[in-house]
């Protein structure tokens, strides 16, 4: 089993805030995890951590049977010996080597023979549809190719940990489709363990097979991604995960909508702060046949579907809705909730368990 | 009890291991603490010492007054600024700086302004090639202009060869031979250039919308220029301002050289009579004196910048300004800018080459014209061999060569070096404190730190020997004082590159030489040659902080050319400064072909 384990990581960079405050966790084997989270997050220091360019400030990190690092005993395997793929934001191409000499850079260093480097080269280049680009520099490649050299640079010497850091942000949205589903059959036909770093909810929900949200140095929740979505634990997963965001109603300030949503979850409502309503799990009906009436205030149609922003006893919120609205601005409607959307939150921001 | 101690021991083991095995991954931590102590002694010991210096007896004033030799004692202070000497070596040197610099600056900067007005947004003839030529005084060693003017103007007052204006039969007056006013129109000619510089680029950064908006309120040029143009360039002009007094107040030559027939002195002459005179008190008192108004420019500059830092403008679309139409005026600003080409640049060239083609001066007819001072065994009239000949001249070129060529690579890898450390350890103590060590000697004129080293190495401390009269101290007070631009540049460029390309080796399985020899090194190939070359110009043509350290046999191509001059052999000197005009204006060819940018960034000093 070569899982990666995280044991009390504290990683202080001289600030006032901590950027990775005991961190204990464990991604297994084959894993595709996503550490998603706002800048800030600690989600990159995890990251380069695994790999060997930070050192923790305590705590331990283990790679199968391998001690990557360790406080207690005072291990600490370099970098360059933790046989790992590494993937940068820039991708971080040597501007001065070939794509040849880029891809083979690995292998040189395992001083791995000519024939063998030129064989690997070959099924990389076929893998990745670099044919032609051989003994171009990087500087010549558009970005998407310049991607796929920094991949294959990185798959050369067939590493079984592989660790991307935000390597989709730089590309347009076509391209980064494109790769997104590379990305996903690289996963799925090589089979290693991959963590890849994100602040894109989009990104690590399609990828993932796990996804761990990070806040202020900790992580918030790790489940498989619909779970993530479907059962957030606190407030942060639930407000960070999910476009447009989860509409918040305060159980104390939007009175008429809180007594409404804690009937509706059979909760009591001063054991909650927050509720929480996914925008999509509320259908417009007529007037006084939903739960509660609202009035219309904008319409945005997306072309798949129409955002619509009503007001319910002053309180603005949307929903998505994949019918055309019923009604057109300032009419009246009815709001229905489907209750598998409804959450709701107790003082210190977590998630109060259903009945 | 006994227990907890073992712990303690423990924990200091494993956390010594984990440092270790850091280290081995990356040793900059090495590398930077290395470059600290070094440089702790190269730059902090000289201050030091001229500190020490100022305020104890020397082994000579001991024997004289029967104390003990280092004894403390504010007899040199009182020398400099209250007794009957301090008219002569101090108060009236300091008069004649101000005023020299006063009007030197004056003039530098009103001519930077005009010119770079000029040729940034105007239609003048030539202006694209303008913008190159009128930098060419500033790679001229600062003595060309000087030894020129004294070629075109001198008077019988001193010996050596007639004048040119005198073998014509006009005899120029003592004031415009010698004196504050050479001195200053000398010096204004070889810093403009500085003004010119700073002034085109500051113009062509203002944002070009800035000057539309203005002209939809119907604002015309004459209104624009002094509505918003000039009120933007007040930072520019503050800055100008203070480096160009700073840096006349350091300049050496041309005091020396147009201010000593005449008996001016200035601060930094002064200075070099007091080392002359081995009154080493006295120069360590002139010197941190130097120093500390080098200083202070210093912090107002940076106070200044900082004041106005809201005046610098965001943005703007990169658009260049529409040359304005001069009309009638476009042939006089023409003529007036080409002028200041031929005086400032083309004149101090033809002049001194003709004083060296030239047998007897003014005599213009065919036979006049030879090769003598160049390639003549026995010049006539001097005794001497020509320079082509000379044994003096050649090993004043190969010490040049050798002294400006190992400082500068010296000072070059250094640089890297340094900018290495202090980008990898960010907000370590090693990072600021190699950042602001290598500045330090910025704030001191060069005078000022030669005189430092004079007395720091002039007998032997510890395992250090002394090195005067060597040419290793010679390398060492360069490489030192050029450290500050090394640094500079060394931490820009590795700034540029970022951890990322090595940090992708190292995943990759790449150890540190390896990722230094493969990776960096190939990255920062164009970055080291820049940062070789420069000081090397600025070696070739260095004087100020040579003159007191060179002895026989140490000679730079500078230096000589003073010797020559002392000697009232203009012409050799001439033949002198013009070796030193061709070297440098190639390795400023070399450097433009690396590079393919301008020197505005580079050449300081």
């Amino acid at each position: 089993m070569s899982e990666i384990k995280l044991k009390s990581i504290i990683k202080n960079f001289g600030g006032n805030s901590i950027a990775v405050d005991n961190l204990s966790e464990i991604f297994p084997d084959g894993e595709f995890v996503c550490l998603l989270g706002p800048s800030g997050c600690g989600k990159t220091t995890t990251l380069r951590m695994i790999a060997g360019l930070e050192t923790p400030d305590s705590g331990e990190i283990f790679y199968g049977d391998k001690t990557f690092f360790s406080s207690k005993t005072g291990e600490l395997t370099k970098t360059e010996n933790r046989n790992l793929g590494l993937m940068f934001q820039s991708y971080a191409l040597w501007p001065h080597m070939t794509v040849y000499k880029n891809i083979v850079f690995g292998l040189e260093m395992q001083k791995k023979s000519l024939e063998e480097k030129n064989k690997r080269y070959l099924e990389l280049e076929k893998l990745f549809h670099l044919e032609n680009f051989r003994d171009r520099y990087p500087s010549e490649l558009s970005g998407g190719q310049q991607q796929r050299v920094a991949l294959a640079r990185m798959l050369a010497i067939k590493p079984s940990l592989l660790l991307l850091d935000e390597p989709l942000s730089n590309l347009d949205s076509n391209l980064r489709l494109e790769m997104r589903s590379e990305l996903k059959r690289l996963h799925q036909s090589i089979g290693c363990t991959i963590i890849f770093v994100t602040h894109d909810q989009m990104e690590a929900m399609t990828l993932a097979t796990s996804i761990a949200v990070m806040n202020k140095g900790k992580i918030e929740q790790i489940d498989k991604p619909m779970e993530i979505y479907n059962n957030p634990k606190s407030l942060f997963v639930a407000k960070f995960v999910g476009s447009p965001q989860m509409n918040i109603i305060n159980s104390e300030i939007d009175n008429e909508l809180a007594l409404c949503l804690s009937k509706k979850l059979n909760i009591e409502r001063n054991q909650v702060k927050n509720f929480g309503i996914r925008p999509e799990s509320m259908k417009m009906v007529q007037q006084n046949e939903g739960d509660i009436n609202a009035n219309i205030e904008t319409i945005q149609p997306t072309g798949a579907d129409w955002i619509v922003g009503v007001n319910i006893f002053g309180k603005s919120i949307f929903l998505i809705s994949s019918d055309p609205p019923i009604g057109k601005e300032n009419d009246k409607i009815g709001i229905f909730f489907k209750p598998e959307g409804c959450h709701s939150f107790d003082s210190n921001d977590l998630r109060i368990l259903k009945n | 009890m006994i227990s907890s101690n073992s712990n303690n021991q423990n924990s200091a083991i494993i956390n010594f291991k984990i440092k270790f095995s850091k280290l081995l991954q990356q040793p900059t931590i090495l590398i930077g603490s290395v470059l600290v102590i070094i440089l702790s002694y190269l730059v902090i010991a000289p201050i030091v010492s001229i500190f020490s210096n100022s305020v104890s007896l020397t082994m000579m004033d001991a024997m004289l007054s029967g104390s003990k030799d280092g004894e403390f004692t504010y007899k040199y202070i009182d020398r400099v600024f209250a007794s009957s000497v301090s008219e002569k070596i101090f108060w009236i040197p300091l008069k004649n700086s101000i005023t020299v610099s006063f009007f030197a600056t004056l003039i530098a900067l009103v001519l930077g302004l005009i010119l770079a007005s000029l040729v940034t947004s105007t239609n003048i003839f030539g202006r694209k090639y303008l913008g190159f030529l009128l930098i060419i005084p500033y790679m001229l060693p600062s003595q060309a202009m000087a030894t020129a003017w004294l070629t075109m103007f001198k008077n019988r007052k001193i010996s050596g060869p007639q004048g040119m204006l005198e073998s014509f039969g006009i005899t120029p007056p003592d004031w415009l031979a010698y004196g504050p006013l050479p001195i200053s129109i000398c010096m204004a000619l070889s810093y403009f250039p500085f003004a010119f510089l700073l002034f085109s680029s500051a113009l062509s950064k203002i944002d070009i919308q800035l000057e539309e908006v203005a002209s939809t309120f119907g604002a015309k040029t004459k209104a624009i220029w002094s509505k918003i143009i000039l009120p933007l360039l007040i930072p520019t002009t503050m800055s100008v301002l203070l480096l160009t007094v700073a840096r006349t107040l350091g300049t050496f030559a041309t005091p020396y050289i147009l201010g000593t027939p005449a008996k001016y002195t200035l601060l930094s002459t002064s200075l070099y009579s007091s080392v002359r005179s081995n009154d080493s008190g006295v120069v360590a008192v002139i010197a941190i004196v130097l120093s500390l108004i080098g200083v202070m420019l210093l912090l107002v500059d940076i106070w200044v910048v900082r004041k106005w830092q809201r005046f610098v403008t965001v943005g703007g679309k990169g658009i260049k300004r529409q040359p304005s139409k001069l009309g009638i005026f476009r042939m006089p600003t023409t003529i007036f800018a080409w002028i200041i080409f031929l005086i400032a640049a083309l004149g101090p060239f033809i002049v001194l080459a003709l004083s060296t083609l030239m047998r007897e001066p003014g005599n213009f007819s065919f036979s006049n014209f030879g090769l003598a001072y160049w390639t003549g065994v026995n010049v006539p009239g001097m005794d001497q061999p020509g320079i082509f000949t000379s044994p003096e001249v050649i090993t004043a070129l190969k010490n040049s060569f050798l002294i400006a060529g190992s400082a500068s690579i010296i000072c070059g890898m250094l640089g890297l070096l340094i900018g290495y450390a202090v980008v990898r350890l960010p907000g370590t103590l090693i990072s600021g404190f190699l950042r602001q060590i290598s500045f330090l000697p910025y704030l001191m004129p060069g005078l000022a730190f030669a005189a430092a080293y004079l007395s720091l190495f002039a007998v032997s401390r510890g395992p250090i020997p002394a090195l005067y009269g060597s040419i290793s101290l010679l390398i060492l007070v360069m490489v030192v004082t050029y450290l500050p631009y090394a640094s500079r540049s060394g931490i820009s460029a590795m700034m540029q590159v970022g951890p990322e390309p090595e940090e992708a080796g190292m995943v990759l399985g790449a150890g540190f030489w390896r990722r230094i020899t493969t990776i960096l090194a190939p990255l920062q190939k164009s970055a080291l040659i820049i940062a070789i070359i420069l000081p090397f110009i600025t070696g070739m043509k260095e004087l100020s902080l040579v003159v007191m350290l060179v002895t026989p046999g140490t000679e730079l191509l500078t230096t000589q050319s003073i010797r020559f001059l002392d000697f009232g052999y203009t012409q050799l000197a001439n033949a002198t400064i013009l070796i030193i005009g061709v070297v440098v204006m190639i390795s400023v060819l070399i450097l433009n072909r690396v590079t393919k940018t301008n020197l505005a960034s580079g050449l300081g000093g």
